[in-house]
C-alpha cells in the first residue's frame, strides 16, 4: 500500500466508524424516548384497570369492565417484551457504537503518528547525514504544516551550511595559489639579491672586514628568507593536496650518517657533540630520500638552534616492530609542556626569548609531520623542562603509505 | 671558450649569471624569451642551454621542446622558482641534462655546467 492510499483508507474507516458512533447516539436518545413513553404507556394502562376494576367492583361496568381489565394485562405484557427487546436492541448498538469510536480514534490517531513519523524519521536522518559532512543533504518538505515547517527550516540550514563551507574552499583555494604565486614571486628578486652578495664574497680580499660582515648578514638573511619560502611551498602545497613523495627502496643508515656528518660544520661551531647511534641491521625502506633528508635536518637544526654551547645530540636509528624509529634527543632547556602540545602546529615555536636569537621559520615542524604522515609514519615530542627534548617519527617497514 | 645561452625575463637574473658564468671562464649570450633562444641557437649553436622555465611569450620549456623536435642535442639546463629543490618535477618526456632552482646554488650549477660541457667536448 502507498503511503497516501493507507492514509486515504484510515480517514474512510474512521468517518464510517464515527458515523456508527453517531448511530448509536442517536439510538441511545431514542430508546430513552420510547422507554418514557413505555412508562407512561405502562401507567394509563393501571389507571384504566384501576378504573374497570371500580366499575366491576360497584357492579356498574358489566361484562365490559372485565374485559378491559384483561385486555390492558395483555397490553402491559406486549408493551414489556416490546421494551425489553428495545433495549436488547439499544445495549447492542450502544457497545458496537463504543467499540467503533474507539476504533475509529485508535485509526486517526495512528494515522496522526505516522504522518509525524515518516517526516520525523527522515529529519533524524538527514541529520546524521548532515553531521557526517555531507552538506548536500535535504528532507522532503510535506505531510502536516508542522513537520512542513521543521523540514523548511532544516533545508534552509542545511543550504547555510553548505554556502558557507563552498565559500571556505573557495578561500583556502585562494589562499594556496595565493601563497604559490607569492613563493614563485619572490623568487626571482631573491636570486638577485643573493647572487650579488655572493658576487661580491667573491672577491672579499678587496672589501673591508666590516663591509664583509655587512655583505655577510645580507647573505644569512637571503637564507632564511629562501627557508621560508621553500617552507611555505611546502607547506601550501601539503594545505592543496600536492605535496607528494615518491617511494622508492632507501636505505636509512647512509642517509642518517650523511646528514649528521653534514650537520656537524654547524654544530661543532657550538661545540655541541652530535652523535649517532644506528641500528646495522636497519633493513631497506620505502622513502623518498631527499624527504627523508629535510625530515632530519629539520629535527637536527632545531635540536642544534634552541640547545646552548657544548649540548649533547644524540641521532638513533632503530627497528621497533614493524616500523623504524629515528629519534633527535638533546639535553637542552626542554619544552614546556603548554608549548609542547601545539608543537607541530605551523609558527608555534619554543621560547619567545630563544627564537629572537635562533630565527627559524616556524614551519619547520609542521613541514616535517606532514612529510613523515605522506610516507605513513607518524611523528611524536616528548620533553622535560631542564632535561632536554627527543622527537621520534617511525616509518613502516612494508609500504604503507 | 665554451659557449653558453642562458635565457630569462629578468634583466637582473641575466646580468648576474653572465657573470658569474663569465667569471668561470664562459663565453655567455642571453636570450628573453623562448624565441630568442630558438633564434639564438639556430644561429649560433652554444654549447649549453640555460633556461627559464617560465618566460613570457614562450617558456625555456616549449622552446626546448621545439629545439628537441628539430634534432638540436645541446645539453640544457632548466631553471625553475617553481619549486623547491627536493621537488625536481620537471618534465619527464623531455630530454633535460639538469634541473635547478631559484634561488640559484652557483657552486653545484657551475660544477653541472663544466661536467657537460666537458663531456661535450670529449
Amino acid at each position: 500500500l502507498s503511503p497516501s492510499l493507507a492514509n486515504r483508507l484510515r480517514i474512510g474507516f474512521a468517518i464510517g466508524f464515527a458515523l456508527l458512533t453517531a448511530l448509536a447516539v442517536i439510538g441511545v436518545g431514542r430508546f430513552i424516548q420510547k422507554r418514557q413513553d413505555f412508562e407512561d404507556a405502562i401507567a394509563r394502562s393501571y389507571q384504566v384497570e384501576i378504573a374497570a376494576r371500580v366499575q366491576v367492583a360497584q357492579g356498574t361496568g358489566g361484562r365490559a369492565a372485565g374485559q378491559i381489565v384483561r385486555r390492558e394485562a395483555n397490553r402491559r405484557q406486549e408493551l414489556r417484551d416490546q421494551i425489553s427487546d428495545d433495549t436488547r436492541d439499544t445495549a447492542i448498538l450502544v457497545a458496537a457504537g463504543l467499540i467503533a469510536g474507539l476504533t475509529g480514534a485508535l485509526l486517526l490517531f495512528s494515522g496522526l503518528i505516522a504522518s509525524l513519523r515518516r517526516p520525523l524519521e527522515d529529519l533524524v536522518d538527514a541529520a546524521g547525514h548532515l553531521a557526517a559532512g555531507d552538506l548536500s543533504t535535504r528532507v522532503e518538505v510535506g505531510g502536516l504544516s508542522e513537520t512542513a515547517t521543521l523540514g523548511a527550516a532544516f533545508n534552509e540550514m542545511a543550504r547555510q551550511l553548505e554556502m558557507e563551507a563552498s565559500h571556505r574552499e573557495q578561500l583556502d583555494r585562494l589562499k594556496d595559489e595565493f601563497v604559490l604565486t607569492a613563493s614563485h614571486e619572490l623568487r626571482s628578486p631573491l636570486t638577485s639579491v643573493q647572487g650579488f652578495a655572493e658576487l661580491l664574497m667573491l672577491e672579499r680580499e678587496t672589501l673591508t672586514p666590516q663591509q664583509v660582515e655587512t655583505v655577510e648578514i645580507i647573505l644569512d638573511n637571503c637564507n632564511h628568507l629562501v627557508r621560508l619560502l621553500n617552507d611555505l611551498l611546502d607547506l601550501a602545497r601539503s594545505d592543496a593536496g600536492r605535496l607528494s613523495v615518491r617511494l622508492r627502496p632507501t636505505e636509512l643508515a647512509p642517509l642518517i650518517d650523511e646528514v649528521v656528518r653534514t650537520m656537524r660544520a654547524q654544530t661543532d661551531g657550538s661545540d655541541q657533540a652530535l652523535t649517532e647511534a644506528i641500528d646495522p641491521r636497519l633493513p631497506e625502506i620505502e622513502a623518498e630520500a631527499d624527504r627523508i633528508r629535510q625530515i632530519l635536518v629539520n629535527l637536527i637544526t632545531n635540536a642544534h638552534e634552541y640547545s646552548p654551547q657544548g649540548a649533547n645530540i644524540e641521532v638513533k636509528a632503530r627497528v621497533v616492530g614493524d616500523e623504524v624509529e629515528v629519534s633527535v634527543t638533546d639535553d637542552g632547556p626542554g619544552i614546556p609542556e603548554t608549548q609542547l602540545e601545539h608543537i607541530f602546529e605551523r609558527f608555534v615555536r619554543g621560547d619567545a626569548g630563544l627564537t629572537q636569537r635562533v630565527g627559524g621559520t616556524g614551519l619547520g615542524l609542521a613541514i616535517t609531520k606532514s612529510l613523515v604522515e605522506l610516507h605513513g609514519g607518524t611523528i611524536e615530542a616528548d620533553s622535560t623542562v631542564g632535561t632536554g627534548s627527543s622527537f621520534r617519527f617511525r616509518l613502516p617497514l612494508g609500504s604503507r603509505a | 671558450m665554451k659557449r653558453v645561452l642562458i635565457a630569462d625575463d629578468s634583466e637582473t637574473i641575466l646580468l648576474l649569471m653572465r657573470t658569474r658564468l663569465e667569471l668561470a671562464g664562459y663565453t655567455v649570450e642571453t636570450a628573453s624569451d623562448g624565441q630568442e633562444v630558438i633564434e639564438r641557437v639556430v644561429e649560433a649553436e652554444p654549447d649549453l642551454l640555460l633556461l627559464d622555465a617560465m618566460m613570457p611569450r614562450k617558456s625555456g620549456i616549449e622552446a626546448l621542446r621545439e629545439l628537441r623536435a628539430a634534432g638540436y642535442k645541446t645539453p640544457a639546463v632548466i631553471v625553475s622558482a617553481h619549486q623547491n629543490p627536493g621537488d625536481a618535477d620537471a618534465p619527464t618526456d623531455l630530454e633535460i641534462d639538469g634541473f635547478v632552482t631559484k634561488p640559484i646554488d652557483f657552486d653545484r650549477l657551475l660544477s653541472e655546467i663544466a661536467v657537460l660541457t666537458g663531456a661535450e667536448a670529449v
